[in-house]
């Protein structure tokens, strides 16, 4: 088996037309766009990006998400403090659904991710095909930890009982929304070629040794 | 051209980069790859019609989606119900900014871009009007599949209702119902849609006119 890259071929991440790569970047033949063999500076780009989704994580879960006012008491609470209540008023399956969506969901993408670039730099114990299954999960996953904010938005918009109740966001919405956000711009820039790149490196370089 | 028709017979796989000879495929079949298992081609049954079918029953049911309100609480005898519009329109009176223009980007923008996206596709091949902007417009129909988010709105309003439930007197409007409708709509609308077919009928018309 040929890769596209060994042949000088291109795939184009747009359309999925194979190019032959003449210059790096090369302009779509079928949709004009550009784009380069494997995303440029991948890995550099994945990890900024992850890095930042790190840290909006932190301020994420410890300013409140959301006020609930009623008359005219605030009562702040935080993603956890949120999950808390429900698992108070027994509703498990939706704290479960919560907390999958707005903390493992998104440490599981961040971590994933590190992970991820790090076997891709290294190169240990490097599993192509289960390494890219993880990844098309975890690309998979992105979108549903915009769970809690829709909610948090939804009751901002419903509760509006004037003094009696009203609900106001907190602060850690922004950096919530910042988290997901960075996160899926995070795994689009990881490359999962890279994975099969570099395990075709290793194997070459094995049998190369071996050949002498 | 001669670059082109070398390639023309070939497939790569996206996930991992394997090449493989173009695969012949009836309609409903697709191709897995050999090296990583993630699916290299896909032919869809009957997509230009499907697709257009879905995308004028989601135009039809767009603007009660946004404006019928989606639900209601009552407490200490006050009445309140918000639409889709109206959550968003609250959120800028609250000074909310970010969150209203994600909401609005990813629950509403997004998803009638991407419907009329598909009507517009799905109309001009099935009347045969291609043009050359057709190539543009389709990839950055392409770009937006990954921001549509209105499965996971359509989740949180249920995780809300939950939380409101309990303290309030809760009421489901008609909005929900077409909300639901809706999201169902687009959703078919872009998953009946080949792109495969699509981008290649899209090459040979314009190659033909080019050379
Ligand atoms: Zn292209
Ligand atoms: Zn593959």
């Amino acid at each position: 088996m040929k890769t596209a890259k060994e042949l000088g071929l291109g795939l184009c991440p747009k359309c999925h037309k194979v190019n032959t790569m003449h210059t790096e970047p090369m302009q779509c033949v079928r949709c004009h766009g550009w784009f380069y063999q494997r995303n440029r500076n991948s890995l550099q780009y994945t990890l900024a990006w992850n890095i930042a989704a790190l840290l909006a994580f932190i301020p994420a879960n410890l300013y409140p998400i959301m006020i609930i006012y009623s008359l005219g008491i605030g009562d702040e609470s935080t993603i956890l403090s949120g999950i808390g209540q429900f698992i108070d008023q027994g509703l498990y399956p939706i704290a479960v659904i919560i907390f999958t969506a707005s903390i493992i969901v998104p440490l599981i993408k961040i971590i994933g991710l590190f992970v991820l670039v790090y076997k891709v730099h290294t190169g240990v114990r490097l599993k192509p095909t289960k390494h890219s299954k993880i990844y098309y999960m975890l690309e998979f996953l992105g979108p549903w930890s915009m769970l809690d904010v829709f909610v948090v938005a939804l009751l901002v918009a419903v509760v509006e009982l004037g003094f009696v109740t009203s609900v106001a966001a907190g602060p850690a919405i922004n950096y919530f929304t910042m988290t997901v956000i960075f996160t899926m711009i995070a795994a689009n820039s990881f490359d999962p070629r890279l994975l099969w790149d570099k395990k075709l490196k290793q194997q070459n370089r094995h049998a190369e040794s071996k050949g002498i | 051209m001669n670059q082109l028709s070398n390639n023309h017979d070939i497939v790569a796989c996206h996930l991992c980069d394997a090449v493989f000879d173009k695969p012949q495929l009836k309609q409903g079949q697709s191709a897995k790859c050999h090296r990583c298992g993630s699916t290299l081609v896909e032919r869809k049954v009957d997509s230009i019609n499907r697709s257009f079918y879905w995308s004028i029953a989601g135009i039809v049911l767009l603007i009660p989606a946004i404006l019928l309100p989606i639900m209601g609480v009552t407490l200490a005898k006050q009445y309140h119900n918000a639409s889709l519009l109206d959550c968003i329109l609250v959120l800028i009176d609250r000074g909310f900014f970010m969150i209203a223009t994600l909401v609005f980007l990813f629950a509403i923008a997004v998803p009638i871009v991407r419907l009329f996206g598909a009507f517009y596709i799905a109309i001009s091949f099935k009347y045969q009007r291609l043009s050359s902007s057709m190539l543009t417009f389709f990839r950055a129909y392409h770009h937006l599949g990954h921001w549509a988010m209105l499965n996971v709105f359509m989740l949180g309003i249920i995780v809300s209702m939950y939380k409101l439930i309990d303290d309030t007197e809760l009421s489901v409007n008609l909005g929900l119902l077409s909300l639901i409708l809706w999201l169902i709509c687009t959703t078919m609308a872009s998953i009946t849609l080949d792109q495969d077919y699509i981008w290649e009928t899209l090459e040979q018309e314009f190659t033909h006119e080019d050379s």
